[in-house]
């Protein structure tokens, strides 16, 4: 060997002995079980900087309490399981439509909520969600928020034909659940709207 | 759980390169010739021959290298004439183990300038590949490379958005979620450990926080409308987000654990997006305060608004270089985006792709190279390139529709 070897300085970095749950699940207890392929396991280090034992000062994550939100928690599958009636109501309700990064009420757009309004006043006792959805064209980020404005838009004029605020709650998919798969404008126009889903 | 393998490392430190007394290359200047790297055949230490790792290694080698910026790699058919540097790599594995050693050798100072023995399981292969074209880039650069983080990022390869997290350059892509929701937005906690993502799994668009190697996932923020677009503060310690409980969507501080610390932005306006300065001192976001979406910067404490972006008709995503210098972000053009940069203040407003459609730019930990996603080959994948444009690689290898990387502090 080369006296470069001969001089060398040798670490021995001791990767920490990491047994993969150092943070013991008994500890939290996680919101879902997780199978394997779900837990990316902790590199051992390479590094002579290997001052970091990752899973062993991981602190477990602490849960927090977390508000509960009746209206989202429940699936549309559910409430109109439960009512057929209700089933009747959802399929009745108009869906709204809106240009591009638009969240104002066309006419066509009024007058299906003015309609929406008539028929949720015959069942006082029902609550909607109403759900913005966004075409793919614009940022997914900024569209989380335009989903919400486009949700909220349909929300507010409801109440001012009467709807107790109280039956209504609103949910923004963002561009996440389109209707049309397509990517040209026929698919884009479908995509950007208000859909108003029972929930009880 | 299992059981992590042990690793030992053998560091070879010449004492010549104790003193650090080379000269680091000046990666800024554009006139610098690269550096010409042979990438001498590999040889065996010990154990019998294998030919996969041994092709593995340069390929993994040529990636990494030429990616990089400062060198120009040849493969060992190429011959070594004319090179400025010959990485030699030796391997010897016996039952699952692997030892590889790995020298940078300057034929002009006829000495190793890096030298490096990993050993490990036959699986830390890459890793071990990668960790050493982090020390080449530290050796001739004064600044290690980032290879050895992880992209995390969102899939639809089973047909919803999952997160997922995989090596920098495609490979040991992993599950993260499997809740069979929609799963939005990934950001890494500085430590790598940890990751912050919105999930539709319990119907709201909550914001999760969840250790990687434990799977331990926790929802910190629950509140009603959107909880998302989580990014965490330089120092770990806080969390911009996007927040709709108070009439629409606004940007708050809150805790690792969920506590809301402040409230940054008040308006009738969209406000997302947020991204910390490196000194955690300023906040960019989006804003469509003023009729389009628009980048603006403001403090940590919500004074002192700016507007950053005032070309192109919107502007969005914006994310801060780490050493500050630079704010990339992805323009609206047509039906498509386009990822520019620009500094600060405003000026040298740069646009750096063009083919296809790009979106969701993030910085590498080190600040050479962004990721981000590009429709250009159809589907939506994960890519990178140096941060002025250049060398724009596809990593990401499924068919399905990859998107919203982002790139971890090494592992």
């Amino acid at each position: 060997m080369s006296k470069k070897l001969y001089g060398c300085l040798v670490v021995l970095c001791l990767a920490a002995v990491v047994s993969g749950g150092c943070a013991k699940k008994d500890v939290v207890k996680p919101e879902e079980q997780t199978p394997a392929t779900q837990v990316v396991p902790p590199p051992a280090p390479l590094s002579e900087g290997a001052k970091s034992t990752p899973a062993q000062t991981a602190q477990p994550v602490a849960e927090t309490p977390a508000k509960e939100q009746a209206v989202a928690q429940e699936t549309p599958q559910q409430g109109a399981a439960a009512q057929p009636a209700a089933t009747a109501l959802e399929s009745a309700l108009q869906k709204i439509y809106f240009n591009f990064d638009s969240a104002d009420l066309s006419n066509e757009a009024r007058s299906a909520l003015s309609k929406n309004a008539e028929l949720l006043a015959k069942q006082p006792g029902v609550s909607i969600r109403v759900e913005g959805n966004c075409d793919e064209r614009g940022s997914d980020e900024y569209n989380l928020a335009l989903g919400e404005r486009r949700a909220k838009a349909a929300r507010d004029y409801l109440v001012n034909l009467g709807v107790k605020p109280e039956r209504i709650s609103v949910i923004s998919y963002g561009e996440e659940k389109p209707v049309d798969q397509g990517h040209d404008e026929a698919a884009w126009a479908k995509n950007r709207r208000d859909e108003f889903v029972i929930v009880k | 759980m299992k059981r992590i393998i042990l690793l030992c490392l053998l560091l070879l430190v010449t004492p010549q390169l104790m003193g650090a007394s080379d000269q680091y290359l000046d990666v800024t200047a554009p006139a610098n010739k690269k550096q010409q790297i042979y990438l001498a055949p590999a040889t065996t230490l010990s154990g019998p021959a294998l030919p996969e790792v041994a092709r593995e290694l340069a390929e993994l080698f040529l990636f990494d290298l030429n990616l990089a910026g400062p060198f120009s790699v040849a493969p060992a058919e190429a011959g070594s004439a004319g090179s400025d540097l010959v990485l030699k790599t030796a391997y010897g594995s016996s039952g699952g183990n692997l030892t590889i050693e790995c020298r940078l050798f300057d034929p002009v100072l006829n000495r190793d300038v890096a030298a490096k023995r990993y050993t490990g399981s036959l699986k830390d292969l890459r890793r071990m590949g990668h960790a050493f074209s982090d020390e080449v880039l530290r050796v001739r650069t004064g600044q290690k490379g980032p290879f050895t983080g992880k992209i995390a990022y969102v899939s639809k390869v089973s047909g919803n958005k999952e997160v997922f997290v995989m090596d920098y350059d495609g490979f040991n892509t992993q599950r993260v979620t499997n809740n069979g929701a929609i799963n939005l937005n990934p950001d890494f906690a500085p430590s790598g450990r940890e990751i912050i993502y919105t999930s539709y799994k319990k119907g709201n668009p909550d914001l999760y926080r969840r250790e990687l190697y434990t799977g331990v996932e926790a929802r910190i923020s629950a509140r009603s409308g959107l909880n998302a677009m989580g990014s965490f503060s330089p120092d770990g310690n806080r969390i911009a987000v996007v927040l709709s409980k108070d009439g629409n969507s606004e940007i708050y501080l809150i805790s690792r654990e969920g506590k809301e610390l402040a409230r940054l932005t008040r308006t009738q306006a969209i406000d997302v997006s947020p991204a910390w300065s490196p000194d955690g001192n300023r906040i960019a976001f989006v804003s469509d305060r003023l009729g389009k979406p628009q980048v603006f910067v403001m403090n940590a404490d919500g004074s002192d608004v700016k507007r950053l972006t005032t070309n192109g008709a919107y502007n969005v995503t914006p994310r801060w270089s780490p050493k500050g210098d630079r704010i990339a972000y992805a323009r609206k053009d047509g039906n498509g985006f386009q990822i520019y940069a620009i500094n600060p203040d405003g000026t040298q407003d740069t646009q750096l792709t063009n083919l296809g459609s790009n979106e969701h730019p993030r910085w590498s930990p080190d600040g050479r190279f962004i990721v981000f996603s590009s429709s250009r080959d159809g589907g939506e994948a994960i890519y990178v390139m140096r941060a002025d444009g250049s060398a724009q690689s596809k990593v990401s290898r499924g068919k399905a529709r990859d998107s919203h990387p982002t790139w971890s502090a090494a592992w």
